[in-house]
């Protein structure tokens, strides 16, 4: 059947286009975060939106279950599933259009994120939702996860920067979702799709809000003796009401992480963690804004601010950043890379819970997190090979999720549900809650067929729709 | 919802008041489901006309599910149940310097469960997004009585499908929304206010010059609000077409905005009050029509409903960056002058989009598209309103 599905997918897209051995679907078994592995039966690479329709529909005819994939950078083992079609779409990668008057783009789905913006730049735009895999990443995927990244604390996550979808449901139909010249009425279709992980269709063109260059840009570096001292800087800078471009935190391991890397940005090795904050805009107030975030970091216990020099310097700090993940790789041979939210307030408490459960099951909790958002990402390396250590991590894993969400926050704020998070859900939502989900899901994919298995737990579906009591001549 | 009490005689014969309580809300919902009885939701009741006549049998009176229940300042969210007022959040908020930026068109004792139930914005959407960007979570009794609690309480959140999205603008269709959590911002440390008439009888030229300063500008404002010549001279601000800039920020940053502002034409200060009195300022049995575009068409959209409106009795004002014209006309009852206003917008929207906000009963199917052509919008309404038992037909009618 596999075989025969082949053929038929061979014949819209080409021979070398579809792949159905063993060896070459090794790739596609699992995505940016370790720990999870299942190899499609088959996967296949349409070159344009026309071939996706056609794939979608024949997926559709044969009752196919499928997966969409994108760059395969996911952290919530989101792109891949046993036993499936894998439907890359990374060959669609055209900037349709820049409207550069009305700062929008129309793009397909395997554009990759840093792409759009290089592409906008001459126009003096940008794109805003910017995740650590930033020059890896396609606008499908973030339109899949509803993506965020550091500069989203000011700008939004891609849920506030997409303003229509075309998609083609599971069942092969094209719809446009939203409305890119002018308000949507009805139902919030797109809002919906967007952070859908895939299991409500595909998306074959995004049309995206472009933002305009800010005028200036201020880069300050704070370090701190205590990560409480810095968890205060960032509650007194929110509470001020100054909106920074983004607010980073960095602890002292994932400091030294970065500073034994290629990717040293100059951090202080001996610091207990650092502040990353970007104000931009107008040059005009800029400066005062920069002068009272400096004297919260003070006050708060700050040793040292310091203003990115030039350009090149902030970019510098910055990369930093973004490669921490990479840094931390030459560490550890794995690393699981955790996403969880908690109200800002309760930052400086969580993370002393998370360090006092690391102490406890013997991991080393890095943290590098956008703690602007009370967005946290307590990432572990360790050796996988070591049923010991791998069994400590995923103990440590759970103690920090169920803090969180005793903390009144969420299990997952950019990365997704995917599997990773699954066993989580129960935990925080209610039963009617996730049978109201699988309900939404059904409106989409009734046959379950896109992304099977995702983001709710199969066995919480059953609940709803129940016929009313009083029907069943109950009380 | 606000759909209201005085004028919503539309074959509603009874109405049931809940009490606080969620739970007996449900047990109500999957009563009237069991037996058959079409509900409409009312709250504060201040929008009376909003949404296509519901065809219910009982108004399901939430008001009573009102107050704030989480405000954490240094969180910068809210709480609230659906029926709390605009007003008490606003007056909350602000003895904590902060506020909840939406400010719809209409009174401030409207509720916050009306406003993110119809999606309802104003001029400061412009800086701030719609409801949709707003809310962080909900809670909602859905049209099979089930109690869902979506979202959080947190401003970053990804975790299951989006039914916060979903109920934010389905008018109460799918569910009665019973709490809804929100994202607050600082108030600016400066709020300031400017009116910038415009010449030419802010014909193309005059709102061409206001879009190249919105879209070049350095200075961002709080809202940039285009008003027609009457509507202008009704508030008092302006003889002719004006544009009202709202800038926010440092001092700094204000000062700087509005030397730049200046770009646009002789602008003066005036009382930031002006936004409050622009929101109520439509008599409640006016007929108002949304046209949009992108923001680029509309030097020539505004010249096209602007003079049409004004030429009907009525105004118009718009929402440059977002590219929204609100059409507002003088109600009427009289057969023949609705069907020449039916033409007349009907020709307005050639080309654009056109949302019907408030329009008399009898011109409804006339004068806008059901909102419920996305072929989605049946499943998901079979899905959460299996009997078609909430607000029905307020979005039109599925086939």
């Amino acid at each position: 059947m596999s075989s025969a599905l082949a053929s038929r997918l061979a014949t819209i897209v080409g021979g070398t286009r579809v792949l159905s051995r063993e060896g070459e679907l090794r790739a596609y078994e699992s995505d940016g975060l370790p720990g999870y592995r299942a190899r499609p039966s088959i996967a296949v690479f349409p070159g344009s939106r026309a071939e996706v329709v056609a794939v979608v529909r024949l997926l559709a005819e044969t009752g196919s279950q499928f997966v969409a994939r994108g760059a395969g950078t996911g952290l919530s083992g989101g792109a891949l599933a046993e036993d499936v079609v894998l439907l890359g779409l990374h060959r669609l990668r055209r900037i349709v259009s820049i409207d550069a008057e009305n700062a929008r783009a129309v793009v397909e789905p395997g554009v990759v994120n840093a792409l759009l913006t290089r592409a906008a730049a001459p126009y003096g735009l940008y794109y805003a939702p910017d995740p650590s895999s930033q020059t890896a990443c396609t606008i499908g995927g973030n339109v899949a996860e509803n993506a965020g990244g550091p500069h989203c604390l000011k700008y939004g996550v891609t849920l506030n920067h997409v303003l229509a979808l075309t998609v083609v449901l599971p069942n092969g139909e094209v719809l446009s979702l939203g409305n890119a010249e002018g308000e949507h009425d009805g139902y919030d279709f797109l809002g919906a799709f967007v952070g859908s992980e895939g299991c409500f269709g595909v998306v074959l063109d995004a049309t995206v809000r472009l933002l305009r260059n800010p005028s200036a840009i201020r880069t300050l570096l704070a370090d701190f003796e205590s990560i409480g001292a810095a968890a205060r800087a960032v509650s007194a800078i929110i509470g001020s009401g100054i909106v920074a471009a983004a607010l980073e935190m960095m602890d002292a391991a994932t400091i030294q992480a970065v500073e034994a890397s290629i990717y040293a940005a100059g951090y202080p090795t001996d610091a207990a963690a650092i502040l990353l904050i970007e104000l931009d805009g107008a040059l005009a107030g800029l400066d005062e804004d920069v002068i009272r975030v400096s004297q919260f970091c003070r006050a708060a216990g700050a040793r040292k601010v310091r203003v990115a020099a030039d350009p090149d310097d902030r970019a510098r700090l910055w990369q930093g950043r973004k490669k921490a993940f990479g840094a931390m790789g030459r560490v550890s041979s794995h690393l699981v890379v955790q996403d969880a939210v908690v109200p800002r307030t309760r930052l400086p408490e969580i993370l002393a819970k998370i360090s006092e459960i690391g102490t406890r099951q013997r991991v080393n909790v890095c943290n590098v997190f956008h703690a602007g958002d009370g967005n946290l990402h307590p990432n572990i390396g360790y050796n996988a090979n070591d049923p010991d250590e791998s069994s400590r991590v995923e103990v440590a894993m759970r103690e920090i999720m169920r803090a969180c969400i005793e903390a009144g926050g969420t299990i997952t704020g950019e990365h997704g549900i995917g599997l990773d998070k699954l066993p989580y859900m129960e935990a925080l939502f209610t039963a009617p809650t996730l049978g109201a989900m699988c309900a939404l899901r059904d409106v989409f994919d009734p046959e379950h067929r896109a992304n099977p298995g995702k983001v709710v737990p199969v066995h919480s579906c059953r609940e709803w729709h129940a016929v009313p009591s009083t029907r069943r001549g109950a009380s | 919802m606000a759909c209201g009490t005085k004028h919503a005689t539309r074959g509603v014969v009874t109405g049931t008041s809940v009490g606080p309580d969620v739970a007996a809300l449900a047990d109500r919902v999957r009563m009237a489901r069991a037996e058959n009885t079409t509900l409409r939701v009312v709250a504060a009741g201040t929008w009376l006309d909003a949404g296509r006549p519901c065809a219910a049998a009982e108004h399901l009176n939430v008001r009573s599910l009102s107050g704030i229940v989480d405000y954490e300042p240094g969180d910068l969210t809210l709480t609230a149940k659906a029926a709390t007022s605009l007003d008490e959040i606003a007056r909350v908020t602000a003895t904590q310097g902060q506020w909840l930026p939406l400010q719809p068109m209409g009174a401030a004792e409207g509720t916050l469960g009306a406003t993110v139930a119809t999606a309802s914005a104003g001029p400061l959407a412009s800086a701030f997004g719609m409801p949709r960007d707003h809310v962080l979570g909900c809670e909602f009794v859905s049209g099979t009585g089930d109690v869902v609690r979506a979202g959080g309480r947190v401003v970053k959140n990804v975790a299951g499908f989006d039914l916060v999205r979903l109920m934010t603008g389905a008018w109460g269709t799918l569910g009665v929304l019973t709490e809804i959590t929100v994202r607050l911002r600082a108030l600016p440390e400066q709020d300031l206010t400017l009116v910038v008439p415009l010449p030419t009888r802010g014909g193309a030229d005059s709102v061409q010059v206001a879009w190249s300063w919105l879209r070049q500008s350095d200075y961002t404002p709080l809202a940039a609000e285009l008003l027609s010549a009457s509507l202008a001279q009704g508030l008092d601000v302006a003889s002719e077409p004006c544009l009202l800039v709202r800038l926010g920020g440092n001092v700094s940053f204000v000062r700087a905005a509005e030397g730049d502002a200046a770009t646009i034409g002789d602008l003066r200060r005036i009382d930031s009050n002006i936004w409050k009195r622009l929101a109520v300022q439509e008599p409640a049995p006016s007929i108002v029509m949304r046209f949009s575009t992108l923001p680029s068409r509309i030097p020539s959209l505004w010249a096209l409903v602007s003079d049409a409106c004004e030429r009907a009795g009525g105004y118009a004002h718009a929402t440059i960056s977002r590219g929204v014209v609100r059409c507002v006309l003088p109600a009427s009852t009289d057969a023949a002058a609705n069907s020449l206003l039916g033409e007349m917008l009907v020709g307005l929207a050639t080309g654009y989009t056109a949302v019907g906000e408030r329009l008399p009963a009898t011109a409804w199917d006339a004068l806008a598209r059901t909102r419920l052509t996305n072929p989605l919008a049946r499943g998901v309404r079979r899905a959460f309103d299996p009997d078609h038992i909430m607000n029905a037909h307020i979005l039109g009618v599925t086939s």
